[in-house]
């Protein structure tokens, strides 16, 4: 066997790696130059797929991508900040700008290097739920189109009216909200808060973090159940996996039907709850609609179909409209929202404002 | 929780005596913190230690104590198994799909358990025989055994949640024998098992041979390899036990089912005086450590205290635990 000469050994290691990276940079190069006259790639970015909500939110991203016949690319977060914008870096680059983005960033500060990093690339983006309260769309025009949200405030008031509704205007409840930092959690409980401070009546027994998990709801509600026992009349929960959690618990003890309970999101199993009288009501988002108009949105700011410049604020910030899913209408919502896929008019932008964020 | 008989502590010089007796104090002072903390929250809250909230406790201990029970195997080797959330969503997603439910029309009963054990035995066989073949740490094979779990579970159900309709299998949560759910009862059983197989078999003896010094078991002509994959099999059915149950007490079947029952679990095991390098501790510790953890958090909703507080607390709780417990002359070298 040849002497080993670490000299040689590095010298040829090197030449490996320049000719190995040539390689890759001409790859690269060579690649991108094809994709600047095609039709933009259209990138959803969610948390995940392990949930119903986002699980739709997809469909309706693919549902629109096929019907303007672009490439669909979904990406997920898995709840990592760093993960989640690296991966739009990464398809930025590999698209070379010609893409649009809908985004759920995983937390508020991440809405500003997504955002730079599409204008710097020239990509028309959307962002939908989380921003910070100083970044806004017109500062970056024309790439940063739009931010969607809906009025956490307004929905958690409504949820809370109708469960103070369904336990007669009186009585004990307990309330679950979501993870502490996150925005819709802040303001869900600020409409909780207001409802409660309008119904004297009702008095809020305890209120605890089951952090928008089913399982962390089932036991703390168990444990409330040994603290209040029978004072408690109604359970509010932020969002409808801490609700259905809860309502376990309280089959468990023989009180799902009896002891109201209320969520956010408008799930399959909440609506069947709501069908079945276990839930007083939910509110959904529609995500079908999130996930394709959020593309639809950028897309035509992209072919040119209308000038995000020449729109007023009102189309570049503002909160959509939820559906309040109660006893009355969950047997049509479920029929058109949850057996079947929703039949959106694509092109229909702004029909679904219902007002300008709050500005805090 | 053995310590070593000799002779009488009376006939030994002081200093002998005082360490055989912080020795004992150690191996008993998890329970001892279980009893204090249940005393604490009692008189916080009177209600607290009423059968109805013990059976509660119980309750929500059943799913942790089965899951904490397959980690101890693990980690008694010295090893660790990441892969619990990922074969407990599917588990959960193979009982939810299984039995009678509201996505398809299949309706199989409880025959879905021994299925859905099996898939778990299957995985943990995997996890073994990466780590023992391919020589990768365990730390490795299990995150990405985890994520490869998870990423099954969302690809059977499409990302989506499956209600369990079939009364068999929600009766496991919802019935009760002598005012437990059967559920408490299934956590027993398996609780009884492992105690048996950690004292009566060889593959319990093996664990801690191969945790207290591999290359002496090796050298005693020990099966290593066969005992760990052995154990990470094991491990995984209870993992995937645990799927049914959960699916059973939350009455669906999803992938993220699993979500944020990985720390806990680890938790109680090193809470209750398994030492995570290996070959100390047992499934009667682990038992101690899932009920301190479970308390925990029933004591703190009992107490009202605030849930900007409650992380915190959990956390300076299992340092106090840790503390108590380790043993700080012979440990000389802390990692």
């Amino acid at each position: 066997m040849a002497r080993y000469n670490p000299a040689m050994t590095a010298l040829r290691r090197r030449s490996f790696m320049i000719g190995s990276g040539g390689l890759a940079l001409a790859a690269t190069l060579g690649r991108n130059t094809g994709l600047a006259a095609d039709k933009p790639v259209l990138v959803n970015s969610i948390r995940s797929l392990t949930n119903p909500y986002h699980a739709t939110w997809n469909k309706g991203g693919a549902a629109f991508a096929k019907s303007v016949g672009c490439e669909y690319v979904t990406l997920v977060t898995e709840g990592n900040s760093e993960k989640g914008i690296a991966d739009i870096r990464a398809i930025l680059a590999r698209t070379n700008g010609n893409m649009v983005l809908n985004v759920d960033p995983n937390d508020s500060p991440d809405a500003r290097p997504i955002v730079e990093a599409c204008v710097k690339a020239g990509a028309h983006v959307v962002t939908q739920w989380n921003k910070p309260a100083d970044l806004h769309p017109w500062d970056f025009n024309p790439y940063y189109v739009a931010h969607i949200s809906f009025d956490g405030v307004r929905y958690g008031e409504e949820t809370a009216n109708h469960l103070i509704q369904a336990i007669g205007g009186k009585g004990g409840i307990v309330a679950l909200g979501g993870i502490l930092s996150n925005t819709p959690a802040i303001e869900r409980k600020a409409g909780l808060e207001k409802a409660l401070a309008a119904h004297p009546d009702v008095k809020l027994l305890d209120f605890q973090v089951a952090e928008w998990l089913n399982t962390k709801a089932h036991d703390i509600v168990a444990a409330w159940i040994t603290r209040f026992g029978s004072d408690i009349k109604g359970v509010w929960a932020a969002n409808d996996d801490m609700g259905t959690g809860a309502l376990e618990a309280l089959r468990a003890e023989g009180l799902a039907g009896k002891v109201p309970v209320t969520g956010i999101d408008g799930i399959k199993l909440a609506v069947d709850a709501v069908k079945a009288g276990e839930f007083a009501a939910t509110v959904s988002w529609d995500p079908f609609w999130q996930g394709a108009m959020g593309l639809s949105i950028p897309y035509h700011a992209r072919i040119g179909a209308f000038d995000p410049t020449k729109e007023p604020k009102l189309h570049r910030e503002f909160y959509g409209t939820g559906i309040l899913v109660t006893k009355e209408n969950a047997d049509a919502f479920a029929k058109e929202h949850i057996e079947s896929d929703p039949n959106l008019d694509f092109n229909d932008l702004w029909g679904r404002i219902s007002g300008p964020i709050r500005q805090s | 929780m053995s310590v070593s008989s000799g002779p009488s502590p009376l006939a030994l010089p002081g200093r002998e005596r005082r360490a055989l007796y912080r020795a004992r104090l150690r191996a008993w002072a998890p329970l001892l913190v279980l009893i204090g903390l249940c005393l604490l929250i009692d008189i916080g809250n009177p209600r607290f230690l009423t059968i109805a909230n013990l059976v509660r406790v119980a309750t929500a201990a059943a799913i942790p104590l089965v899951l904490a029970l397959g980690t101890t195997f693990v980690i008694l080797l010295g090893s660790i198994d990441l892969s619990l959330e990922g074969v407990l969503a599917v588990g959960s997603v193979l009982t939810s799909l299984l039995a009678a439910n509201d996505a398809n029309s299949l309706s199989f009963g409880l025959a879905v358990v021994p299925v859905a054990v099996l898939a778990g035995a299957l995985i943990g066989a995997l996890n073994g025989a990466l780590h023992v073949g391919f020589r990768i740490p365990s730390f490795m094979v299990t995150l990405g055994i985890w994520f490869a779990g998870v990423g099954l579970a969302t690809v059977l159900l499409g990302g989506g949640t499956v209600r369990v309709l079939e009364p068999l299998v929600r009766d496991v949560a919802l019935t009760r024998v002598l005012d437990l759910p059967v559920l408490v009862w299934i956590a027993l059983a398996v609780l009884l098992l492992a105690w048996v197989i950690q004292e009566y078999t060889p593959l319990g003896r093996y664990m801690y041979v191969i945790g207290g010094g591999e290359d002496i078991a090796a050298l005693s002509g020990i099966p290593i390899n066969r005992t760990k994959v052995a154990v990470f099999t094991l491990a995984g059915a209870f993992y995937g036990l645990g799927g049914v149950m959960a699916a059973a007490q939350l009455g669906v079947g999803n992938a993220m089912i699993g979500d944020g029952r990985l720390f806990p679990s680890v938790t109680a095991v090193v809470v209750g005086g398994t030492s995570l390098i290996g070959g100390e501790g047992g499934v009667l510790n682990s038992l101690v450590g899932v009920m301190i953890v479970t308390v925990l958090a029933n004591g703190l909703v009992l107490l009202g205290v605030s849930p900007y507080l409650q992380q915190a607390i959990q956390g300076l709780m299992i340092i106090a635990a840790v503390a108590v417990s380790i043993d700080r002359v012979r440990s000389a070298i802390v990692k």
